[in-house]
């Protein structure tokens, strides 16, 4: 029994986080977030693909970082505390797939967006609900796909889409014409959704009953990763709050003094630290293959959604009114939180996944 | 970041299950529900089962060898709570959960050799005297005295809520041997309930049953030789106790928990409605809740097993284990409707669970050993430094 971080994950929690800290503090990250259109900036995603973590996940002979499950947990919790924007955990989950299949273009294609050069990305979904469909539109036909995908999460700057069809797992890259991508704005102004039309040359990588098994792992890795993400994310926001409670006065006090406010910031600090034993006991069962990871991720996944909806709400309301200006930055916590809270398996298909697991 | 039990623990686990087989002749719940057992038959059962664990080696698993203990860590200690679920709980459980850790970190050599031995046995059974009337959550306005009487003291005052005091034969107190030192006028007496000068009186709670008392000194007779540690230096230890009560022990809490939760399910797809929606969801997040509650555990564990003492964290665990008891009641009281109400002893009641008796107790456990109120001050104060007023 252990619950601390092992010498190289204590390692790269201090690294990515020296790193954050300097080149992506909200004061500069916000502007990517707002006034390009990718939606992050395109050198730093080069620079972590240059320093390694974009192959955090994969084996060393694929030039990946080894790090496993638990080091892949860790750079996402570091990442949510400053609310980096972009596909970081999309490209891992295309990554992941790409690996799973043997195939001589996409071991290509996964060496390129290893080191930064390219953007694989999943295009899966057909549809803006998150209940279950019986069977996918999109099809594969003589090398080509044809359908549509929506939301495709930063797809507008994929170089390649692997795109699930009803015969299977395809590979498609970027048309010379570009995609037909029709952008979807939406709350977290951060997150760039798109719709793709896809009559494109593509080629079937597997076919269905192998795609699913290879999506399914996947998954579990999306579902645990989106919880390191909100762990971070409800942390960065705690800490916002704390600060303002320490510094703002009214009624001639600091508000932290108050004891209503200092018992909701307790409860922040149970969900904060309660998501923590939670993301990293999953991650480490997922790591271990182990048995009950499907439980323990889906706990994962729908209790820090739980709580960091929680968590980022609270902040705003205890900053009073800046809480609700563009200005200041409880929102950018807030709406990342409510996306995850859709995204990577919903909390309410997580909460069935978890009694599914049990024989429920 | 490892959860794994050991090979050792896991034998240690298989051990105990052919044991538990062997000794444990009748489930908790079919004493509970026989009408031949009155309460004092009922806590003379957990006696006996007391005595039969001490000498198996089952008690003080975690506790030093020297102190009748079995050497093992607090992880052997979680594994036999868990294990132990249906079996009677202990007499002494006061005494072992929370004075004990205490002697071992506080007590002389002298001190342990007398008292150990016998808190293990259940030869002599003990209750905590902290609260009073004026003194619960502000627990350092206690107003029992202890007066210099020759070489010792003699105790003047009331204890209140005193959880087995009608079974008891000892008592420790927290007492005044300084009226205007706040903190540092408390001292930490072990003290004998057979004796002149002490009146135990019964409280029935909302059970129905008088499992806490209230007990009263006049002149009760507290030796120097049974004071714990120095003369006032009663407030630190009886924070050790504490911390002793809240966490570490959300692992018993659970494997009760689980056994709860599985009788819940039992009970939805008996009465039918487990493919309802509203049910589903319901069970869902108690499930995650209990595996974030079982996370939490492990966590403060792995603390514990690598030699650290509880800290002010012990308030998350404790905040966290006493909610949710509450949580899971109320939702069984809403799944299973009346049935979850019938008494243990009552026909049509649910035959492994008292779900009636867990509901109200459930209102208990946010109140004790530090109300969520009390938990959520020491969090905001001592771990998220938030200012005072
Ligand atoms: C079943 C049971 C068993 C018990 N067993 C024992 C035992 O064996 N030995 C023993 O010594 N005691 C025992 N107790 C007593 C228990 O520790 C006290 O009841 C508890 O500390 C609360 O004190 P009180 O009852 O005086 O309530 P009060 O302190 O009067 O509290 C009343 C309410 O005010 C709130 N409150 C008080 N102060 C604050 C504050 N500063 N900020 C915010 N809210 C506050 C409390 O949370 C509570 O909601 C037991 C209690 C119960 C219910």
């Amino acid at each position: 029994m252990q619950f601390e971080l092992n010498e190289n994950h204590a390692l790269l929690k201090t690294s990515i986080r020296e790193f954050l800290e300097k080149e992506s503090p909200l004061a500069k990250s916000r502007p990517m977030m707002e006034e390009t259109q990718e939606g992050f900036s395109k050198e730093l995603y080069a620079e972590l693909g240059d320093l390694g973590y974009l192959g955090l996940t994969l084996s060393e002979s694929e030039g990946g970082g080894a790090a496993g499950v638990i080091g892949l947990a860790v750079v996402l919790e570091e990442m949510g505390r400053v609310a980096f924007p972009g596909p970081f955990l999309d490209l891992v989950l295309a990554e992941e797939t790409l690996c799973r299949v043997k195939d001589q273009q996409a071991s290509q294609f996964l060496q390129e967006t290893v080191s930064g050069r390219k953007k694989v990305l999943l295009a899966r979904s057909e549809a803006l609900d998150d209940l279950e469909r019986s069977s996918l539109q999109t099809r594969c036909d003589q090398d080509t796909i044809r359908g549509t995908k929506l939301p495709v999460s930063y797809g507008a700057s994929a170089d390649v889409l692997l795109v699930t069809t009803a015969e299977g797992l395809a590979l498609v890259p970027r048309p010379e014409e570009g995609w037909k991508a029709t952008s979807l704005p939406a709350l977290d102004h951060a997150q760039r959704f798109v719709e793709i039309s896809l009559d494109s040359p593509g080629r079937l990588l597997t076919d269905k009953q192998r795609a699913d098994t290879i999506l399914q792992e996947v998954d579990q890795l999306g579902a645990l990763g989106a919880s390191a993400l909100m762990l971070g994310l409800m942390e960065g926001s705690l800490e916002l709050t704390l600060d303002y409670l320490k510094e703002r006065k009214a009624f001639g006090r600091t508000i932290g003094s108050f004891q209503v406010l200092q018992h909701r910031a307790a409860d922040m600090w149970i969900r904060v630290e309660s998501s923590r034993s939670a993301v990293y006991r999953a991650a480490w069962a997922l790591e271990n293959k182990l048995e009950e990871a499907s439980l323990l991720v889906a706990s994962a996944k729908a209790y820090s959604g739980d709580s960091a909806r929680f968590v980022c709400g609270e902040t705003i309301q205890l900053f009073g009114g800046v809480g609700y200006t563009w200005e200041y930055d409880p929102h950018i916590y807030y709406k990342r939180v409510k996306t995850l809270e859709q995204l990577y398996g919903s909390t309410r298909n997580q909460l069935e996944a978890a009694l599914q697991s049990q024989g429920i | 970041m490892d959860f794994h039990f050991s090979e050792e623990q896991q034998q240690f686990r298989m051990e105990l299950r052919a044991w538990l087989k062997e000794n444990l002749e009748r489930p908790w719940i079919e004493e509970l529900r026989d009408p031949k057992n009155d309460e004092k038959k009922l806590f003379d059962i957990r006696r006996n089962w007391q005595a039969k664990l001490n000498e198996s080696g089952y008690l003080g698993i975690h506790w030093p060898k020297e102190w009748g203990g079995r050497g093992l860590t607090v992880v052997e200690n979680a594994i036999f709570a868990a294990e132990a679920i249906h079996a009677p709980p202990i007499a002494s459980r006061v005494g072992i959960n929370l004075l004990g850790p205490a002697l071992i970190h506080h007590a002389t050599e002298e001190q342990r050799r007398r008292f150990i031995p016998k808190m293990l046995s259940g030869e002599e059974v003990w209750c905590q005297g902290f609260s009073e009337p004026d003194a619960g959550s502000d627990l350092a306005a206690l107003r029992t005295r202890a007066e210099l009487d020759g070489e010792d003291f003699r105790l003047e005052g009331q204890k209140v809520w005193t959880t087995f005091a009608p079974w008891s034969d000892w008592i420790f107190v927290l007492a005044r041997t300084d009226p205007d030192d706040r903190y540092g006028g408390i001292t930490f007496f072990l003290v004998s309930l057979h004796q002149e000068g002490i009146d135990v009186r019964p409280i029935r709670q909302i059970t129905g049953e008088s499992e806490f008392g209230e007990v009263f000194f006049s002149g009760a007779l507290a030796k120097r030789e049974h004071i714990v540690g120095a003369i006032g230096e009663g407030w630190k230890i009886a924070m050790t106790v504490l911390a002793y009560e809240r966490g570490s022990m959300s692992l018993a809490h659970l494997a009760r928990f689980d056994h709860y939760l599985k009788d819940l399910v039992d009970g939805v797809r008996e009465n039918g409605s487990l493919q309802r929606a509203d049910v589903r969801e319901k069970i869902a997040r108690l499930m995650v809740e209990k595996e974030v509650l079982r996370a939490n555990g492990y966590r403060t564990l792995a603390t514990l097993a690598s030699g650290q003492a509880p800290g002010p964290e012990a308030s998350l665990e404790k905040i966290f284990w006493s909610e949710y008891s509450r949580r899971l009641a109320d939702g069984a009281l809403d799944l299973l409707g009346l049935q979850a109400h019938l008494l243990v002893r009552s026909p049509h009641a649910r035959p492994h669970m008292d779900w009636a008796q867990e509901a109200l107790y459930s209102r208990a456990v946010t109140i004790y050993a530090g109300s969520s109120e009390i938990q959520r001050n020491i969090i905001s104060k001592r771990i998220l430094k938030l200012p005072s007023s």
